[in-house]
C-alpha cells in the first residue's frame, strides 16, 4: 500500500443531466466514447495518474448525477475537492443557466476553507453536435461569465471526438495541485499507513 | 406410549426431591454407560439416555438416533447429543449426522426448553438456546424427558415459564423485554403448525453462543444442508406426509440454518461467559469417546476468540445459505394456484413459491400485475380483463394531457418541457443493450418515453426522476403493453416512490435502516463504517433505488478482488446482456412477494456487505475506496447465493431487523397519507 502511496486530487465534476460528464471523465482516462452511457445513480469516480513537474499525482475524477434532486448526496461526495468542474451543453441554455447554481451548492455543500479562491474550471461541452449549428450559448457570453466569477479557466470541448479534453484536464489537475497546501505536497510518499495520513484531507486514504 | 410421563410436572419441587437419588446415578433402562458416571478430571455424567432421534424427514429409515447426555464440570453443566455411528447407510446420512451432532453445549448457552407430550406418537422436546434459535426437536424413544428436566433442575436454576406450563426457563431471564421475546418465540413455535408454508422467525438475543463454534471446518454445511432440502422438497411433495411431523421438521430445518448463521455472524461480536480457555479445559477433560468427536475443533479453540479483534480473520465462513432456490414457476405449477375462475386460492403459498424459484418468462405478464398490486389475488380472470380495458382508457386520457399540448404553448411550459426533456435524455441511455431496446428509433424507447411522461402527470407533484426508467424498462420488456405497463409502473411506485422524493427521504430511511440492520447482524462492520465514516451507507444508494439493476455481466462470475478498476472494464462498453436483464427480472419478482420481509432488499444488501466484509476490512478501505468497490460488484453477485445469504441473514434478524426498520420505509406503504412533494425546486 505504501508504495502506492502518491499524492491525491480530487476533482468534482458538476453539471445538468446529460451534459456529458460521464462522457468527458470516461474519454479523458480512458479515451473513449460511447453512445450507450447510463444516466449516473448516485457517484462514482475513475483515477487517472497523471505527471507534474516531475512527480505523479493520482487524479480521482468524482462524476456525480445530474438531477438536482440528488443533490443532498453531495455532502458525502464533494468534501475534501481540490477542484470543480462545472460543465454545460453549449446546446442546451438552460445547462449553462445553472452553472451559478450548481457552483454556489458545491460551495454551500463542500465547503472549502477558502471559497472565495476554490478553483473551478468550466467545460462547455457537445460542441461537435450538429457542426456547431445547434449551438445556442456562445463562446463569448460563457467566458463573459468565467471572468466575473473570478476569472475560472474555460474550455470548449467534445468528449465525443476527444476534443480539447486532455487539455481542459491538465488545467484541472494544475489547478487541483494549487489548491493543496504547500506543506502536503511534500509529505513523503511513505508517511505511515496507520493513520496518520488519513489526517491529511486528501493525501492520502487511497489504498 | 409412556402414560406417566404424559402427567405435568405438577409440583416441581416435590418431584425433583423425589427424583434425586435416582437421577444422580445414571439412569434410564436402557443405559448399559454406568461407569461413566464419574470421571477423573471432574467431567461427571449426571445424565444419559439412549435412542433419543432426530427425524429430518417424515422417512422412518432417515431418523438419527444417537445418545442425549448432561455433563457436570466444576459448575458447569452441559448437554451433548451424539448420534449413533451409522449402520452404512451412506455418506448422505453420514453428513447429516455431523450435522445435527450437538457439542456440549453450556447451559449458561440455554435459554428455555419445552417439552411435547403428545397424545399418539413420542415425546419430544426443542431446546431453545439463549440466541433464540433451537436445536431440531429430540425425541424421546424410551421416554426420559421428566427425568431430564429433573436431573437439569438440580444443577441449573430452572422454572417453569409463566405462560406456558410445559416451557422450561433455564436461568432466570430478569429482562422483561427478553422474558417477552422468549415467550413469543414458544408461541411461534407452536403457531407455525397452522401455517405449514410459514418459516419460522427466530429472534436472536444480543448474546451469543460460543459452543455453536465447535461447528468447524470439517463439514460441508452447505452440501449436507442442500442434500437434506433436496429430500425435504420431495417430502412436500409426498401427498400422505404428516403434517405435525412436517411442521416440525420445517421449523427445525429452518432454525438449523439459523442457528448456524447466528453462530458465523455473531460469533466474532460477543464474548461469551465461557470462554476459549475453560472450554479448550472442558473439552480436554471429557472421557475418550466424547472427545473423538470433538478433537477437530479444540485444535482452533485458542484462535477463535482473537478473531474479533482481526479482521482479516472474519471471513471464514460467512457463507450462509437459506434454503435451496427452485426452478421458477411453470404454466401448470401456476394452474393449480387458480380456482375455476381464475382466482388465486392461496395467494400466501404462491408468494412462497416465487419467492423460492420466481416465475417462468411466459408467466410474468399475469403474476408480475398480482405480485405489484394492480390486480388482487381475489379477482377472477373476467375481472381482470375488465380492469385492463378500463384502465386503458384512463390511461389513454391521462397520457393526452400532455399530448395535446401544443407548442406555443409548450413555449410557456417550462416545467413540461423541461421535464420532457430529461425524460427523452433518459430513455435513450435506458437498457439500450438488450435487443428490446436497441437500435436508431426504436418504438419501444418512445413507449418509455410516453409512460415516463403520461407519469409525470399522472403524479405531477413526484414528476420525473431519474432511476425511473431503469424501473420501468423491465416492466415494459414484460408487459409489452403500454397501458398495461404503466398502471404495473404506477403500482410499484405507490412502495418505490418516496425513493424519488425531493427530500430523498425514502432513500434515507432505508440507508438507515441498513446501518441499523448491520448493526444487529455484524456488529464489527458496522464499528468499522463508523470509524471510517461510512454509516451514511451512500456506497448502496444506487443498490436501493434502483433495486439492484445495472448489472454489468463482464469476464464471468468472478469477483473484482484482484483489482478490476473500472479503467480495465471499459466502462464505456457497458454490455447489460440479456441475461443480466432476467436476472434483474428474477430478483424483482422475489422482492415483490414481501415474503419474508418487505425489506428483503436491505438484507441482500447486507449479505453482499458480509460476503466482501473481509476485503472491505482488511483492505481498510475508506468511504472513497468503498464507493468504488461496491460500484464495481454490480455484474459480479452472484443472485442465487446471495437471495439465500438474504433469507437467512432476514431470519437471523427476525423481529430484531423489522424493529430496526421505521415505520413507511419503502417499500412499505407511506404512513401517512396525502403525501407533499416540496414544488420548489427542480422540474
Amino acid at each position: 500500500m505504501a508504495s502506492r502511496r502518491r499524492m491525491l486530487l480530487k476533482v468534482i465534476i458538476l453539471g445538468d443531466s446529460g451534459v456529458g460528464k460521464t462522457s468527458l471523465m470516461n474519454q479523458y482516462v480512458n479515451r473513449k466514447f460511447s453512445n450507450q452511457y447510463k444516466a449516473t445513480i448516485g457517484a462514482d469516480f475513475l483515477t487517472k495518474e497523471v505527471q507534474f513537474e516531475d512527480r505523479l499525482f493520482t487524479l480521482q475524477i468524482w462524476d456525480t448525477a445530474g438531477q438536482e434532486r440528488f443533490q443532498s448526496l453531495g455532502v458525502a461526495f464533494y468534501r475534501g475537492a481540490d477542484c470543480c468542474v462545472l460543465v454545460y451543453d453549449v446546446n442546451v441554455m438552460k445547462s449553462f443557466d445553472n452553472l451559478n447554481n450548481w457552483r454556489e451548492e458545491f460551495l454551500i455543500q463542500a465547503s472549502p476553507s477558502d471559497p472565495e479562491n476554490f478553483p473551478f474550471v468550466v467545460l462547455g461541452n457537445k460542441i461537435d453536435v450538429d457542426g456547431g449549428n445547434s449551438r445556442v450559448v456562445s463562446e463569448k457570453k460563457a467566458k463573459a461569465w468565467c471572468t466575473s466569477k473570478g476569472n475560472i479557466p474555460y474550455f470548449e470541448t467534445s468528449a465525443k471526438e476527444g476534443f480539447n479534453v486532455e487539455a481542459a484536464f491538465q488545467c484541472i489537475a494544475k489547478n487541483a495541485l494549487k489548491n493543496e497546501p504547500e506543506e502536503e505536497i511534500y509529505l513523503p510518499d511513505t508517511i505511515d499507513v496507520a493513520g496518520g495520513g488519513r489526517q491529511q484531507r486528501s493525501s492520502g486514504c487511497e489504498c | 406410549m409412556h402414560e406417566t410421563e404424559l402427567q405435568d410436572l405438577s409440583d416441581d419441587a416435590d418431584y425433583a426431591a423425589s427424583q434425586q437419588q435416582g437421577s444422580r446415578s445414571i439412569s434410564g433402562s436402557d443405559s448399559g454407560k454406568r461407569s461413566m458416571s464419574s470421571e477423573p478430571d471432574g467431567a461427571e455424567v449426571v445424565y444419559l439416555k439412549d435412542n433419543v432421534t432426530i427425524h429430518p424427514t417424515q422417512y422412518a429409515s432417515e431418523r438419527i438416533s444417537g445418545r442425549l447426555r448432561l455433563i457436570k464440570q466444576g459448575s458447569s453443566l452441559f448437554m451433548t447429543w451424539i448420534p449413533y455411528k451409522a449402520h452404512s447407510s451412506g455418506n448422505d446420512s453420514e453428513s447429516d449426522r455431523n450435522l445435527y451432532t450437538i457439542k456440549a453445549v453450556p447451559f449458561t448457552d440455554i435459554r428455555s426448553i419445552r417439552r411435547h407430550t403428545p397424545a399418539f406418537g413420542w415425546q419430544y422436546m426443542i431446546v431453545v438456546l439463549s440466541s433464540g434459535l433451537a436445536f431440531p426437536p429430540l425425541y424421546f424413544y424410551n421416554g426420559g424427558v421428566r427425568e431430564f428436566l429433573a436431573t437439569i433442575k438440580q444443577h441449573v436454576f430452572l422454572v417453569r415459564s409463566a405462560d406456558d406450563a410445559n416451557a422450561f426457563l433455564v436461568n432466570d431471564i430478569q429482562d422483561p423485554l427478553q422474558r417477552t421475546l422468549f415467550s413469543l418465540e414458544l408461541s411461534r413455535a407452536v403457531s407455525v403448525s397452522n401455517v405449514p408454508s410459514a418459516s419460522v422467525s427466530v429472534s436472536p438475543a444480543p448474546s451469543i453462543e460460543n459452543s455453536q463454534r465447535t461447528d468447524g471446518d470439517s463439514y460441508d454445511w452447505s452440501s449436507s444442508i442442500s442434500q437434506y432440502n433436496g429430500r425435504h422438497r420431495q417430502k412436500v411433495q409426498d401427498p400422505a406426509r404428516d403434517l405435525s411431523i412436517q411442521v416440525l421438521e420445517k421449523f427445525s430445518l429452518v432454525t438449523k440454518f439459523a442457528w448456524e448463521t447466528t453462530s458465523i455472524l455473531f460469533r466474532e461480536s460477543h464474548n461469551n461467559d465461557f470462554g476459549a480457555d475453560e472450554r479448550k479445559n472442558f473439552i480436554q477433560s471429557l472421557p475418550d469417546n466424547i472427545r473423538d468427536t470433538e478433537h477437530n475443533n479444540t485444535e482452533k479453540v485458542p484462535e477463535e476468540i482473537p478473531v474479533a479483534s482481526d479482521p482479516l480473520e472474519f471471513d471464514k465462513l460467512t457463507l450462509v445459505w437459506g434454503k435451496p432456490r427452485q426452478p421458477p414457476l411453470g404454466s401448470d405449477e401456476w394452474a393449480t394456484f387458480l380456482d375455476s375462475e381464475g382466482r388465486i386460492m392461496d395467494s400466501k403459498a404462491l408468494r412462497n413459491r416465487i419467492f423460492y424459484g420466481g416465475v417462468e418468462y411466459r408467466l410474468r405478464k399475469e403474476v408480475w400485475k398480482l405480485l405489484l398490486g394492480y390486480h388482487a389475488y381475489d379477482s377472477t380472470l373476467a375481472e381482470r380483463d375488465y380492469l385492463c380495458s378500463i384502465k386503458k382508457t384512463e390511461y389513454e386520457s391521462i397520457k393526452r394531457q400532455w399530448q395535446s399540448i401544443p407548442p406555443e404553448q409548450a413555449k410557456r411550459f417550462t416545467k413540461f418541457r423541461e421535464r420532457k426533456g430529461l425524460v427523452e435524455k433518459d430513455v435513450v441511455r435506458t437498457d439500450r443493450s438488450v435487443s428490446f431496446y436497441d437500435g436508431d428509433d426504436n418504438p419501444n424507447v418512445r413507449l418509455l418515453r410516453d409512460i415516463l411522461l403520461t407519469y409525470s402527470f399522472y403524479n405531477f407533484d413526484l414528476g420525473y426522476c431519474q432511476g425511473m426508467s431503469d424501473l420501468l424498462s423491465p416492466i415494459l420488456f414484460v408487459m409489452e403493453d403500454e397501458s398495461e405497463s404503466f398502471w404495473c409502473f404506477v403500482a410499484l411506485m405507490e412502495r418505490l416512490g418516496p425513493n424519488f422524493n425531493r427530500d430523498q427521504n425514502g432513500m434515507h430511511s432505508q440507508l438507515f435502516a441498513l446501518s441499523k440492520i448491520v448493526e444487529l447482524l455484524d456488529s464489527p462492520l458496522h464499528n468499522y463504517f463508523e470509524q471510517n465514516d461510512c454509516l451514511n451507507y451512500f456506497f448502496c444508494f444506487r443498490w436501493v433505488l434502483i433495486q439492484f439493476k445495472r448489472q454489468r455481466k463482464k469476464r464471468g462470475w468472478g469477483t473484482p478482488e484482484n483489482g478490476g478498476t473500472i479503467e480495465e472494464e471499459e466502462r464505456g462498453e457497458d454490455k447489460l446482456g440479456e441475461f443480466e436483464y432476467e436476472k434483474t427480472m428474477r430478483l424483482w419478482e422475489v422482492l415483490w412477494t414481501h415474503y419474508l420481509s418487505e425489506h428483503l432488499h436491505l438484507y441482500m444488501c447486507v449479505a453482499i456487505l458480509k460476503r466482501y466484509r473481509k476485503k472491505i476490512m482488511g483492505d481498510q478501505m475508506d468511504f472513497d475506496t468503498l464507493l468504488k468497490f461496491i460500484n464495481e460488484l454490480s455484474g459480479h453477485i452472484d443472485l442465487d447465493a446471495t437471495l439465500r445469504d438474504a433469507e437467512a441473514l432476514c431470519i437471523c434478524a427476525g423481529e430484531n431487523g423489522e424493529a430496526c426498520i421505521p415505520a413507511g420505509t419503502p417499500p412499505s406503504l407511506p404512513v401517512e397519507t396525502g403525501l407533499s412533494y416540496s414544488q420548489q425546486d427542480d422540474i
